[in-house]
């Protein structure tokens, strides 16, 4: 479906289950629970005494003639009514905190469970649905636990304690307005029928009219230069109209349902009237019952027309949490060990690919029976086309994914037996294009390691060649970098993320290089940041750069998976081989363009 | 985003809110009327059941007349259908007028939105215009929902205080006082609470921006192991919201129990000085009965009517700003006797032309050059050089501030700007493709345009070999919410589209984005075949769309400081040289 952010299903299976497991996940919350219970009970007691206290009241006091009685009556009323605010004060508050404080640790709860899933995961997932759930599905809860959940409990809480009430009062007339209570749920009923028909309409279209606006503000330049203003207009008129349509069907069923309940309320008022009247005339009630009868008939109808709104809004919040509890259901393909092999406290670095074959799908394999053994500090460039399985080989190294076949090891450990904080510790990737988060730049910079000194990072600039250029920010490392860095150019963004690898100071560094295009001076700098990053350490770094390559120890080159041949970069320009082919390539192509191409 | 709650309504803005509110209650004003006479209808008929409630007790009750209950009864349940009525036509005719207006509005300013030039989409982000469009609009439609009830319950209330104060001077006057009461705590919470909902709206933007940040970083995250550290960031947040929500709820928790008890302390004091006025004889027992019911009756009415005073500022302000941006004239409009274009083959030429965006530098400085028809040149420059301003001169994107641009010896201001962007056709620099098909995206500029010339087009463009590798061929849905196409396809696509329109004068606005090999020599080669005797314009970044261009136009600083062939720039202009290494064109420089 179109627009699934805005829109979408909401009917779900197996609802209770869902509860069910919605409320094992709030056990730590039994105790407050249960005083919101008690407090709700509480309330709805003290709101049922009220009427009884004014039957009183009217019957031994004012019928009777009796003023101090009817003084007294007020006197305890006015208790009564103090009672009911407290208890309905804590009930309100106690409620809503025990749900809020459920949907916090949720939220956290699965993005504790969403980030630690394998990269796998999240190539295969659209960033925009990943953030829906932890936004707009938390949001449908929260909705309900604001709006819905006291509703619910006090509305159960009313109808029950009401209909309890009345019986008490008068059993003859409680069932002459019970007898209404068939209507009243079938009139329920069928407005929830059409009621939701029409607001997963509307849900369909706002998100139809959404998507067009947003097409078409952004698109506005195209329709422009084309001319085609008049028929957007039309055509998101049209999208607009059903949008209208959609809620007109709410608004009729809306304008059915409730005049209807209060038709129902008026025919119970005048039944009480009617009944009730006779049996005070024939002497058979008092006069004070029937105004509690009143009062306790709209005590009756005001929580049926809450359930029924409520009801939508649980709808959107059960289809929330079998989306959550999706999430908590996908397993990690990259685990951790149960009992990881603790590693020596001096790492060397030796690295390597013993038989490794993997594929995304373990049908078609990326790489295939990868063998490479690489000693501590040497400087691996791997070169080859596109789809010849660079990357894969980096993510593999790194433990993004577990090889089908075959083992990586660190200084002769399979990486899979390793724990994450050591693995990550000594084993780092650097990605392509300079990522960084909002925040300050020392944020960024110490992202690897959040214990580093300000004193640590700028020895680390130093070394790097970048203290001048941060000395030369108004506020240097309080500079705030911006949302995805954009307060920086892409250069200066790739130079930030070496030095934050570089204050990571990991043993063995996995390089994706940038291909982008930066300018001269730019590009001097990442040279020298890379040369003080990669020297002294195990480097397998994906070349694009002939400079990187020309660098490096040894280039592997790879072809469909496999690698088809190895060397010193001199030796193999001289053999003539794969690399000298590529080498040529790059050599006519870098004189025009500056980057080496991933193609022959 | 709706800004932050506003609550004056002397504001100006605000005021000028009002009146678009009232223009529209205007025109819609039959939905309008009905509305509120059904409003009113319901209004009166809640004002009438209490008392015939009274009625029914004095007189069949009290007055021991059994008779008289069925036909009094009858009256009573005639009195609630016509009050069911009445909710009825009062939420149909009110919702359907909100939704009417809100929809032909939404209409009007994506209309108006679509003619605004070039250089208000410029400086407008899409998100502001988003909001205008949707939750400005939500916001003013509220009051439209809301006037017609908020009438008749003020109506109301005046009705059943004056009925109060006539069934018994002191109880109606003593009872009464809970009105202004239950109004003021009703709008008091209301103001409060819109304020602290903003920042809860505000910290849960927040938070979604921590989390795509982070799953969009995800790579970097796992590369340090620094899981931990990014889930403290988002339970920070959700900390955040969690603190926000609370101070929401201890509002809602003081003020809501409230509302119920002021009209409940009212009924004590009809219990207390009722029941004392019943005992002395000076009122019937059906007048207390109506005024508890009277008091039942009005908390609802005032809960919504200090809701809606508490809401109007707001609405209003939604308003204003959505009649600001309506009054945003477009800038670039066709002229009222456009000229035909002459028959041409597309000649440009720029005469004196110097043009500034508002509150920046001179972009471009007295710009002279003539483009003969049927020839290619490409605009080389640094950045901010004023390459891509000149060229979007020609299709009127902007107008120059001086000196005029000619097609085919015309003032493009003084052609149909329909017919003059139909000879002009544009590839932008980001090739934007619609959510649609890919044969209604190269078809989006000639919607008639028939299978075979949509074919012919993107043979040209050297996509249709692509496009029939694709899972649906030209029915493949792609843009933001389809298929995705790498940066190269989309690029031919759009030129394909551009194709299609066969213009006078082609304007290439090349994309920096570094594209392989084999992509590039595609594109060139489709390029070269578009180019064929054809005007084109060339916005370069990339040495292989340069070396198609016949001439090359040296720009910096606003001003054309070169120009002649490629080749003969290489071997004279220093500044050249520099500016194609600078600019990444090319690496090194032969000297």
């Amino acid at each position: 479906m179109m627009y699934a952010r805005y829109g979408g299903q909401h009917r779900v299976d197996k609802p209770f289950r869902l509860l069910a497991r919605a409320a094992r996940y709030g056990r730590s919350l039994l105790r407050p629970a249960i005083v919101a219970a008690v407090w709700t009970i509480l309330a709805t007691a003290a709101k049922l005494v009220a009427p009884l206290v004014l039957r009183s009241g009217i019957d031994k006091g004012v019928t009777a003639g009796d003023l101090r009685f009817v003084f007294g009556a007020t006197g305890v009323f006015l208790i009564v009514l103090g009672l009911q605010y407290l208890t309905q004060r804590l009930s309100t508050y106690q409620v809503a905190a025990v749900g809020e404080t459920y949907l916090r640790d949720l939220r956290v709860r699965v993005f504790r469970h969403l980030i630690n899933l394998d990269m796998g995961f999240f190539a295969k997932s659209k960033v925009g649905v990943l953030v829906s759930r932890m936004t707009s599905d938390v949001e449908a809860l929260t909705q309900f636990v604001d709006q819905g959940a006291i509703s619910v409990i006090t509305s159960l809480l009313m109808v029950t304690g009401v209909t309890v009430a009345m019986f008490f009062v008068d059993v003859a007339l409680a069932w002459t307005v019970l007898a209404l209570l068939p209507a009243l749920l079938v009139v329920s009923i069928i407005f929830r029928r059409y009621a939701d028909r029409a607001y997963q309409a509307i849900r369909e279209q706002i998100g139809q009219v959404l998507g067009a606006l947003q097409e078409g503000i952004s698109g506005v330049r195209v329709v422009q230069a084309y001319t085609q203003e008049r028929r957007q207009a039309v055509e998101f008129g049209r999208v607009n109209e059903e949008y209208f349509k959609a809620n007109l069907q709410a608004a009729k069923a809306i304008a059915s349902y409730f005049p209807a309940v209060d038709f129902l309320a008026t025919v119970g008022t005048a039944l009480i009237l009617l009944v009730g009247g006779r049996r005070v005339i024939e002497g058979t009630m008092s006069f004070g019952s029937l105004v509690a009868f009143l009062l306790y008939l709209s005590y009756f109808f005001e929580p049926i027309v809450q359930l029924s709104n409520v009801y939508n809004l649980l709808q959107a919040a059960l289809a929330a949490l079998s989306k959550l509890f999706g999430i908590l259901d996908t397993r990690p393909k990259v685990a951790e060990p149960a009992d990881p092999v603790p590693l020596p406290e001096l790492v060397r670095g030796a690295f390597s690919f013993e038989h490794v074959t993997f594929g995304y799908d373990p049908e078609v394999p990326i790489v295939v029976d990868i063998d490479l053994e690489i000693d501590p500090g040497e400087r691996i460039a791997i070169v080859g086309e596109t789809g010849a399985g660079k990357s894969t080989l980096a993510k593999l190294a790194v433990r993004f994914y577990d090889p089908d076949e075959g083992q990586v090891t660190l200084d002769s450990v399979d990486l899979r037996r390793l724990a994450f904080q050591d693995l990550r510790r000594h084993v780092a990737m650097v990605p392509q294009e300079g990522f960084l988060f909002s925040g300050s730049l020392r944020d960024n910079l110490r992202f690897a390691r959040p214990d580093a000194t300000d004193e640590e990072l700028w020895a680390v600039l130093e070394a790097a060649g970048m203290a001048d250029w941060v000395r030369s920010l108004p506020e240097r490392l309080d500079t705030e970098v911006r949302e995805r860095g954009s307060r920086f150019s892409s250069g200066e963004r790739q130079l930030v993320a070496l030095v934050r690898a570089l204050v990571a100071d990991p043993t063995v560094i996995v390089l994706d290089e940038a291909t982008s295009n930066l300018d001269p001076e730019t590009e001097g700098k990442v040279e020298a940041a890379l040369d003080r990053l990669l020297s002294g350490r195990t480097a397998i770094v994906i070349a694009h750069r002939l400079r990187t390559v020309k660098r490096a120890d040894r280039v592997v080159v790879l072809d469909g998976g496999r690698i088809a041949e190895q060397g010193p970069p001199d030796a193999l320009l001289a053999a003539g081989g794969a690399y000298a082919r590529l080498y040529d390539v790059w050599e006519r192509r870098g004189r025009d363009s500056g980057e080496i191409a991933d193609h022959v | 985003m709706t800004g932050r709650p506003v609550s004056a309504l002397t504001d100006p803005t605000v005021r000028a809110g009002l009146r678009l509110l009232g223009r529209t209650l205007l025109r819609y004003r039959k939905a309008s009327a009905l509305s509120i006479v059904s409003a009113l209808l319901w209004m009166a008929m809640v004002a009438t059941v209490p008392y015939l409630t009274k009625v029914v007790i004095d007189r069949a009750i009290e007055g021991s007349n059994a008779d008289l209950l069925p036909p009094l009864v009858g009256i009573v349940i005639a009195a609630g259908a016509l009050k069911a009525l009445g909710i009825g036509g009062r939420r149909f005719f009110a919702f359907s007028l909100s939704y009417r207006a809100e929809t032909e509005m939404r209409n009007r300013l994506f209309e108006h939105m679509q003619r605004l030039a070039f250089s208000f989409h410029d400086r407008t982000a899409t998100g502001e215009l988003m909001a205008r469009a949707s939750s400005d609009l939500s916001q003013v439609r509220l009051i439209f929902a809301m006037l017609p009830i908020t009438i008749a319950n003020v109506s109301l209330t005046i009705i059943v205080v004056v009925t109060l104060i006539v069934l018994d001077p002191i109880l109606g006057v003593v009872a009464s006082l809970s009105v202004p009461g239950l109004f003021l705590l009703a709008n008091r919470y209301a103001t409060k609470i819109l304020g602290v909902s903003w920042e809860v709206q505000q910290r849960l933007a927040d938070l979604s921006r921590v989390v795509e940040e982070v799953i969009a970083g995800v790579r970097v995250v796992k590369s340090y192991g620094q899981e931990e550290q990014v889930i403290g960031r988002l339970a920070k947040a959700a900390d955040r919201i969690f603190k926000r929500t609370m101070e929401m709820l201890r509002l809602r928790s003081s003020h809501v129990p409230a509302f119920e008890m002021i009209p409940a302390l009212a009924t004590a004091a009809v219990l207390a000085i009722g029941g004392y006025r019943v005992v002395q004889g000076a009122m019937t027992l059906g007048d207390f009965v109506a005024f508890t019911q009277y008091l039942t009756v009005l908390v609802f009415p005032l809960r919504i009517t200090g809701w809606f005073f508490a809401e109007l500022p707001r609405s209003a302000a939604a308003a204003a700003r959505v009649t600001e941006l309506l009054k945003t004239a477009p800038e670039i409009t066709s002229p009222k006797q456009p000229i035909p274009l002459p028959e041409g083959r597309g000649e440009v030429r720029f005469s004196h032309v110097s043009f500034s965006y508002p509150d920046g530098p001179g972009v471009l400085r007295d710009v002279n050059v003539v483009i003969p028809a049927g020839t290619s040149v490409a605009l080389v420059g640094p950045t901010g050089s004023g390459k891509t301003t000149l060229a979007y001169l020609v299709p009127r994107f902007y107008d120059p501030d001086e000196g005029a641009v000619l097609l085919d010896g015309v003032d493009v201001r003084k052609v149909d700007i329909e017919e003059l962007r139909a000879a002009v056709a544009l590839v932008f620099e980001e090739p934007f493709l619609f959510s649609a098909t890919i044969r209604e995206n190269i078809a989006f500029g000639n919607p008639g345009a028939s299978d075979e010339q949509i074919r012919l087009a993107a043979r040209l463009a050297q996509a249709h070999d692509f496009i029939v590798e694709l899972p649906d061929g030209y029915d493949t849905v792609v843009g933001e919410r389809g298929y995705s196409l790498s940066g190269g396809q989309r690029q031919r696509i759009a030129l394909a589209r551009a194709i299609l329109r066969d213009p006078r004068v082609l304007i290439l606005d090349d994309a920096t984005s570094s594209v392989d090999a084999v992509t590039e020599e595609q594109i060139t080669e489709a390029l070269r075949k578009v180019m064929e005797g054809r005007t084109t314009i060339i916005i370069a970044h990339r040495m292989s769309t340069l070396m198609l261009a016949e001439r090359v136009l040296l720009l910096d600083e606003g001003r054309i400081v070169a120009s002649g062939t490629h080749e003969e720039l290489l071997a004279t202009s220093d500044r050249y040289r520099q500016v194609l290494a600078e600019t990444g064109v090319i690496d090194e420089v032969a000297p």
